[in-house]
């Protein structure tokens, strides 16, 4: 429970929601930036980023390419540090963040030399829990992911929707509290990705995990989303917040009401305006 | 799934008429050396009847053939010398540069301080340190594995440890993200990674371990191919050297031969992506 422990700052910065300190943050980042340095030259690439999502929330972070959307989140896995700035993890911002947080990139980064199975149990194995429950665990989720009878196929026999579920199946075996999701539909196309929006939510709402999702589509992001940010363009800072109301279960058929229409609108606009001061003289 | 179903049957279809493609194939693929070969056997044996060529000048490839069935149980026995050298230096090197290349694989302090000696150990002539293993170690097996593993562990070495740098940093860091350590990192997605390296470098150096084989015998020796070839060329056997030379290309493609089928055991992941661009081409 230790985990819960809430911290002094964000008592003062997030005063008016965390009154009644019920609000969990899985994970909350305060003005965090980081400058890379390239030839020399310092690089700044996230300008005090100011970012949260409660536990068992759907948060999408949108914004122009090259803004640093991928670094917020290899920050936040623990795959880098920040330069300056503060993130908590359930409220603590001392723990190892490698191992606790998934993430899932644009690549399936599947082992090519290990079956689907295998690929699967990846997370559990490096856990240590033993190969026969992992296994077990994992055929349970086969159907679910439409993998069955592809467990013992080598990932470059599969579709590259396939590797996709089975890189999604080895992310949710592993069980960590958090899913970062780096454009994870990328490679799907229009048809296939309305069908893994709902198949995702419900995936979602069966297993109660924070996801943070990075990806260019706004209609991807409200719908899927409880709360969608805009970045601006390098350095990437947080734009704008909108909360998404609208109530679950949600059909395909949100799309076309007042209600989406308007957070669209709103996002798009906000997007607009990054992506001119890019191009003008 | 429409598709998915479409693949799996095309797989399945390719390999149940894989038995006569391969076969096809095999022919397609060595036609052509055999050709030349034939071509030049047919050209050797032409000259040296229309030219009248003495014996111990140049043996007709007839010649060499009848040599090859009449000495058969002298060349046999010479062979076993030469191939138990071979097998035992070879074995000696993979054991030394796998070992070797994890060392410098796992620490840049033991590749710094190790890398100068293995690249050393190739700058100094072979057949200026044979005869001092003589000296050394003595007339027997010894100086012989000694010869055949000072080549030979190099081209294993380098190729082990270019693989195990060729590693996919993406494939890295999501094993960070799952938890992994080190040293899981080093022998769940390095070691596989570097393993098709690995293996050039020990087809390379099951060519170079025949040659070293022959060094070491004609520093001195009292058995082997090498000794055969040096004790029959004062005789004017020159057919039997002949004889011996053709051995010895033998068993060197074979010995190649073999690696590569112990490579299609080692890395089943990677055999259908050959046999697809082979049938492309």
């Amino acid at each position: 429970m230790s985990m819960l422990a809430v911290d002094k700052t964000e008592e003062r910065s997030y005063g008016q929601e965390t009154a009644s300190y019920s609000v969990r943050y899985a994970i909350r980042t305060d003005g965090l930036s980081k400058t890379f340095e390239r030839d020399g030259q310092p690089l700044p690439t996230l300008n005090s980023v100011n970012f949260h999502a409660r536990d068992g929330e759907f948060v999408s972070i949108i914004g122009p390419s090259g803004c640093g959307k991928s670094t917020l989140l290899n920050i936040i896995a623990g795959l880098d540090e920040p330069t300056s700035g503060s993130l908590f993890l359930y409220g603590r911002q001392d723990v190892t963040r490698l191992g606790s947080v998934g993430y899932m990139q644009q690549k399936d980064l599947l082992l090519p030399w290990r079956s689907v199975l295998d690929n699967a149990v990846l997370g559990l194995e490096l856990q240590g829990i033993s190969k026969q429950e992992a296994t077990a665990r994992a055929q349970e989720h086969l159907g679910r992911f439409g993998l069955e009878g592809f467990e013992k196929s080598y990932p470059h026999s599969l579709s590259g929707g396939m590797r996709q579920r089975a890189a999604f199946l080895r992310t949710v075996l592993a069980d960590q509290a958090v899913f970062l999701l780096d454009e994870p539909f990328g490679a799907l196309d229009a048809l296939n990705r309305t069908r893994i929006h709902q198949w995702l939510t419900g995936l979602w709402e069966s297993m109660q995990k924070t996801i943070v999702m990075v990806t260019h589509d706004v209609d991807e992001a409200i719908f899927l989303s409880d709360r969608v940010y805009v970045m601006t363009a390098r350095p990437g800072a947080m734009k704008m917040v909108r909360d998404v109301e609208i109530p679950r279960p949600r059909s395909m058929d949100v799309i076309a009401t007042r209600e989406f229409m308007d957070i669209k609108s709103a996002l798009l606009n906000s997007i607009r305006e990054e992506d001119h001061s890019e191009d003008l003289p | 799934m429409s598709v998915e179903m479409g693949i799996s049957q095309e797989s399945s279809h390719t390999r149940s008429g894989s038995w006569a493609r391969s076969v096809d194939r095999t022919v397609r693929r060595w036609l052509p050396a055999l050709l030349i070969v034939l071509g030049i056997l047919a050209a050797w044996e032409a000259y040296v009847r229309i030219f009248d060529v003495q014996t111990w000048l140049l043996p007709a490839p007839s010649v060499i053939a009848v040599a090859l069935f009449q000495d058969a149980g002298l060349l046999w026995y010479h062979t076993r010398a030469t191939l138990t050298e071979i097998i035992v230096g070879f074995g000696v090197a993979l054991a030394c540069g796998v070992l070797l290349a994890t060392a410098i694989g796992m620490s840049r302090t033991l590749e710094r301080a190790l890398y100068p000696f293995i690249i050393a150990s190739q700058t100094i002539p072979i057949i200026v340190i044979a005869p001092m293993l003589l000296i050394w170690v003595g007339y027997g097996l010894a100086p012989k594995v000694i010869v055949v593993a000072l080549i030979s562990f190099f081209p294993i070495v380098v190729n082990m440890v270019d693989g195990l740098k060729s590693v996919d940093r993406d494939m890295v860091n999501l094993m960070r993200t799952l938890g992994a350590n080190r040293r899981q990192v080093f022998f769940k997605v390095q070691v596989p990674t570097s393993l098709p390296y690995l293996f050039s470098g020990m087809r390379v150096a099951i060519a170079v371990s025949v040659i070293g084989a022959v060094i070491g015998e004609w520093v001195g020796s009292s058995e082997g191919l090498g000794y055969l070839m040096l004790r029959s060329k004062p005789q004017f056997l020159t057919e039997r050297v002949f004889a011996s030379i053709v051995i010895l290309s033998a068993l060197g493609i074979g010995l190649f031969a073999f690696v590569g089928i112990l490579e299609r055991i080692a890395i089943p992941w990677r055999r259908p992506i050959t046999e697809e661009s082979e049938t492309q081409n």
